[in-house]
């Protein structure tokens, strides 16, 4: 099954552990993973991709992308916020995207019983992967042990979403290997 | 016939690697200060010559599964193929705008080939349980 993956953890390092965890199983064979991506959210609530890019117009174009999949990955109320915060903030900004998905999704109470829950609150770091698995218990079981919490939409469920948009959401942004920046010297 | 399966997967997996290496090098070139330049391009140029070759002659060895999406990849290393050719015969913008063209296309290949590699493997996966 052909899914997107959202990791949270409380801090950047474990975040970073997690990513190496994630690309160890598709060595193993037990998952294979096509793209995952570091995101943080600072105390004041905006959210950082980790990318290579310096340039600015790549940097939006990476927010406008990740934006999108955060949205999406909090479900029907948050995709609406995901890509338009994503766009507008990612424009501004370069790097980092607004998105209140969380905020959206506490207005929405009703909506919010069938969405899959995530939230990256301030502070804290997620891995976002796009992976095929047979089964969920490699990841899950491996990043329980990280102290992550999983959450997962399948790529269809997410083509289905009414905020759908291809044009965000083809996963380019998404490193197709184990990209960890120079600043976070783990491994 | 277990041999057989090692050597394929060897092969899928070298053109995976490929592709990952393929990208990580335009990414990195676009991503320094001052961008990539053409002498990067000659490189991107062999090298995503030599991936294309290898992806080609491997199709008909992968399992059924895998073919459509290896196949696909082989498209879309054409297509950054030839985009890092126009790179090298062009400057300023238009340039910049093959580059881009070209780190898309070797993304997009990094993506079949992964997915000729998921495919595979599930494929594989169900033989096993039977």
């Amino acid at each position: 099954m052909h899914n997107y993956v959202a990791v949270v953890f409380d801090d950047r390092s474990k975040a970073y552990e997690g990513l190496h965890a994630l690309w160890q199983l598709d060595d193993a064979a037990e998952v294979t993973i096509h793209g995952t991506a570091v995101v943080h959210r600072d105390p004041l609530g905006n959210f950082q991709v980790d990318t290579k890019e310096t340039h600015p117009a790549l940097a939006t174009a990476v927010g406008v992308g990740v934006g999108a999949l955060l949205g999406l990955l909090a479900g029907p109320a948050g995709a609406a916020v995901g890509a338009a915060g994503g766009a507008a903030v990612g424009a501004a900004t370069g790097g980092m995207v607004g998105v209140t998905a969380d905020l959206v999704r506490a207005d929405n109470r009703d909506q919010a019983a069938t969405e899959t829950r995530f939230v990256l609150g301030a502070g804290q770091s997620a891995v976002i992967a796009d992976v095929s698995e047979d089964w969920t218990s490699p990841i899950d079981t491996q990043m329980r042990k990280l102290g992550g919490i999983v959450y997962r939409r399948a790529k269809s469920d997410l083509e289905d979403d009414i905020w759908f948009d291809d044009n965000y959401f083809y996963p380019s942004y998404l490193y197709p290997y184990e990209y960890i920046p120079s600043s976070y010297p783990l491994w | 016939m277990g041999k057989i399966e090692t050597n394929v997967k060897d092969a899928l997996d070298h053109v995976r690697a490929a592709t990952q290496e393929l990208h990580g090098a335009i990414s990195d070139a676009v991503a320094k200060r001052g961008g990539a330049t053409k002498a990067d391009l000659e490189v991107f140029a062999q090298k995503a010559k030599a991936v294309t070759e290898s992806a080609k002659g491997s199709i008909s060895t992968q399992h059924e599964a895998a073919r459509k999406h290896l196949t696909e990849a082989v498209t879309d290393l054409e297509a950054t193929q030839k985009h890092v050719a126009e790179g090298l015969k062009s400057s300023g913008q238009a340039f910049q705008t093959s580059v881009q063209k070209a780190l898309a296309d070797a993304r997009a290949s990094a993506q079949k080939v992964s997915e000729a590699v998921a495919a595979k493997r599930s494929a594989l996966s169900k033989q096993t349980k039977k």
